[in-house]
């Protein structure tokens, strides 16, 4: 008989959210991580979006390590000099809380927790080194010369799955499919981020960006406010910086800090941590096999994430995905079968929800967000418009018609062509 | 079959700790846990021993209740028991009480052929704690070790007495302190770990060792600090040389070899 009935590779939002479904029916699993705290080094922007977590951990609102909640989102572009944004405040956020900002440092320790309290062995500062196969099947991990067997391993090892590329399970990853992200915690009074974001005790707000300060490059930006720290980054395309030749990506970020608009808002603070990390940003390409005898692939190491320049959004398609994951291997435990026919269920699931369902909405999602104009021609143009409706500078006015086709021939753009370009990012988003 | 012990205290990770900028202390908040680091030294010294000779070890800590993970990460290690000793009696310890309650404890445990700690730690850094041990308990001892042999009855101590090497010969009980980087450590291992955190760790308070309330913690602590000072960061003048005095620099790096 095995050792296990699941194993689980990772303790990030997946791997614990699987654990937990699992454990919680009784499974008697094994849940791996790297770190110690187990999850202590992950790291994202930091907005989650909990909804799904109430399925498994009804409470979390009330006891997981949460920064702010959301309360005010912005989107918007900068230029050079200008920052031309969206300000969202809604009674809706508040009313329901569910988007917060977390520190995965102290977010991922706090999941893995509760899987050992659900009843998983929870075990730090291990790295799998291969899976164990045999017959075509996986039948456990291997570590040190070791194997430890499980009825199913479900690899929820992040975006850079090692384990499921070697047994061959997924392809390696290709630049296009992947993004870098910078980030950097910047300390910060919760006294001075409350006035500076006109907040209260609690209460957060969430800023991206799409940056038209940075010539070609195609670069976003993040700005999320913690309890007393910011959380802010900039993501770019793989693909974009290597063709760019941009190895010092904290140039980048600096460049961010140094916005007319953004300076003040962090002045005084401190950086705390700095990190870097990779984002799948492959779409529904590049979504693997999600499962086979005795396995299951969950979360980033699936390509589960969605970003489309408004949003940027990973943990909460993990956490569904361990969750459906863990659901199926409850099942097939009753049903004594671990096949891949039986695990298929897992595939089933995931077409039923928002994971699957928004990645084929949108697969087209990076021809928009890799299209060069907003990075470069849209911020400009839409700070063109600003100015000559908004600065009085003792100048005859002139209607915006013909402030558009002036802007549009400054830079070279046929009328025509700019027009697809709008339908076109209109019919994608 | 020797009975070993090896003494552990879990510090804050040094990678993680900040000097507040306003304050000037020590920001340990966001420091992580990490087992002293030479007190890995000291295990993996005891682990070449069971490896050649068989025997038993057992990692000891006196800290908080949290401060188990640290004996887990030994035992995945390869280290046997885990004794954690903990007891709010036993909080804010200085050396004295701190070297006292782990002989007791160790005592209490039966004694053993060797004792094995750090040569200090990283957070504190007294190093008084190995002697003390010894002390209390009358083992033999040697500081300062890179490599501990055994030949029956005895054990041969490589100590590191800067510059040279000096070696002993050592009866049995002893306490040996290991340096850092003495060895190469192993890791842990999945399989070890999972023993590990199955079997967990035994604790004993002084319920066990019903030691006398004033010879512990704080009230057994005749260390006093009086006052903590930090010292003012040096003025930095920043100063903008003319192309000539940068050419006087230049010609004189030239002159003394530095630069070619
Ligand atoms: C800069 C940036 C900003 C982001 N912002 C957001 C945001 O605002 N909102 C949002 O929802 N998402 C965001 N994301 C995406 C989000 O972080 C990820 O989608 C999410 O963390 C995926 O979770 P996961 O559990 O699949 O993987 P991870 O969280 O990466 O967890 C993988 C785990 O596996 C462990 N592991 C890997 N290999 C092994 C092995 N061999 N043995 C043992 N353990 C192993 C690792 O230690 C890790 O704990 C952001 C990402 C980045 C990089
Ligand atoms: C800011 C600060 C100031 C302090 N000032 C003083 C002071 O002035 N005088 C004083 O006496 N104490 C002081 N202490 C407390 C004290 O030094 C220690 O925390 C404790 O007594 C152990 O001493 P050490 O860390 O120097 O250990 P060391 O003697 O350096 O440790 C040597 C070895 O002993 C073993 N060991 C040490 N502690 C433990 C433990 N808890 N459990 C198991 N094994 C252990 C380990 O193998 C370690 O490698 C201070 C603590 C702090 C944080």
């Amino acid at each position: 008989m095995p050792d296990y009935d699941a194993i689980v590779v990772g303790a990030g939002n997946a791997g614990s959210a699987a654990a937990i479904t699992m454990a919680s029916k009784g499974l008697n699993v094994l849940l791996v991580d790297r770190a110690d705290p187990p999850g202590a080094k992950n790291l994202s922007g930091g907005v989650l979006w909990g909804n799904d977590l109430s399925q498994i951990l009804p409470k979390w609102q009330s006891e997981a390590p949460l920064e702010r909640f959301i309360d005010n989102k912005k989107i918007g572009f900068l230029t050079e000099k200008s920052s031309i944004t969206i300000d969202f405040k809604t009674k809706y956020f508040d009313e329901n809380k569910v988007g917060h900002t977390v520190l995965r440092a102290k977010f991922d320790p706090w999941m893995a927790k509760k899987a050992k309290e659900a009843g998983a062995l929870v075990i730090p500062g291990i790295t799998v080194d291969s899976l164990a196969i045999k017959d075509r099947t996986v039948i456990g991990v291997q570590e040190s010369g070791d194997t430890i067997t499980a009825n199913m391993v479900l690899l929820a090892e992040g975006v850079n799955p090692r384990l499921s590329i070697e047994a061959g399970l997924r392809k390696p990853l290709q630049d296009r499919e992947l993004s870098v992200g910078v980030k950097e915690i910047i300390k910060l009074s919760p006294q001075k981020i409350e006035d500076r974001f006109n907040l209260s005790e609690g209460s957060g707000m969430a800023s991206e960006y799409i940056l038209g300060n940075l010539g070609e490059l195609n670069i976003g930006a993040f700005f999320y406010t913690n309890k007393d720290s910011i959380s802010l980054g900039i993501v770019s395309p793989m693909e974009e910086l290597r063709k760019n030749g941009v190895t010092h990506t904290y140039d980048l970020i600096e460049m961010f800090k140094e916005h007319p608009s953004i300076a003040p808002l962090i002045e005084g603070g401190t950086v705390a941590e700095y990190g870097a990390h990779l984002i799948p940003e492959g779409g529904i390409e590049s979504v693997p096999q999600l499962y086979g005898n005795g396995y299951m692939i969950l979360g980033d190491a699936a390509g589960f994430a969605f970003s489309n320049g408004l949003v940027l959004q990973g943990m909460n398609y993990a956490i569904l995905s361990g969750i459906m994951a863990g659901e199926t291997a409850v099942r097939a435990k009753s049903m004594n079968d671990y096949s891949a026919k039986s695990l298929s269920e897992y595939e089933k699931k995931l077409n039923n929800t928002y994971v699957l369902k928004d990645l084929k909405t949108f697969k087209d999602i990076r021809k928009v967000t890799g299209n060069p104009k907003m990075y470069t021609v849209y911020p400009q143009l839409l700070e063109g418009i600003l100015l000559e409706t908004l600065w009085e500078r003792g100048q005859p006015k002139k209607k915006v018609r013909d402030i558009l086709s002036e802007a549009a021939g400054k830079m070279n753009m046929s009328k025509v062509k700019t027009l697809t370009d709008f339908y076109n990012i209109y019919r994608r988003m | 079959m020797l009975k070993m012990a090896v003494m552990i205290k879990q510090v804050p990770d040094s990678q993680d700790i900040t000097i507040d900028p306003v304050t000037k202390t020590l920001n340990r908040s966001q420091a992580r846990n990490v087992v002293n680091p030479p007190d890995l030294n000291a295990l993996e010294a005891a682990l070449l021993l069971k490896d050649k000779h068989g025997g038993e070890i057992t990692v000891i800590t006196m800290g908080p209740p949290m401060a188990d993970v640290a004996l887990l990460e030994c035992m995945g290690r390869g280290a046997d028991k885990g004794i954690l000793v903990t007891d709010r009696f036993f909080a804010g310890a200085d050396t004295w009480p701190t070297s006292f309650t782990l002989a007791s404890t160790a005592d209490y445990l039966g004694g053993f052929d060797i004792i094995f700690c750090g040569e200090e730690t990283t957070d504190s850094s007294t190093g008084h704690v190995g002697p003390g041990i010894a002390e209390f308990l009358g083992y033999q001892q040697a500081t300062y070790a890179n490599k501990v042999e055994y030949e029956e009855p005895y054990f041969i101590v490589e100590r590191d007495i800067e510059g040279a090497t000096e070696t002993l010969k050592i009866g049995k009980p002893a306490v040996v302190t290991i340096t850092l980087n003495a060895n190469v450590t192993r890791r842990p291992t999945l399989k070890k770990k999972i023993e590990a955190y199955k079997k967990g760790v035994t604790l004993v308070t002084n319920k066990e060792l019903n030691l006398d309330p004033n010879c512990i913690g704080l009230k057994g602590s005749p260390t006093i600090v009086k006052d903590m000072k930090t010292v003012a960061d040096p003025v930095k003048t920043p100063v903008k040389p003319s192309i000539e005095e940068l050419d006087k620099v230049v010609s004189v790096l030239v002159e003394k070899g530095v630069v070619k």
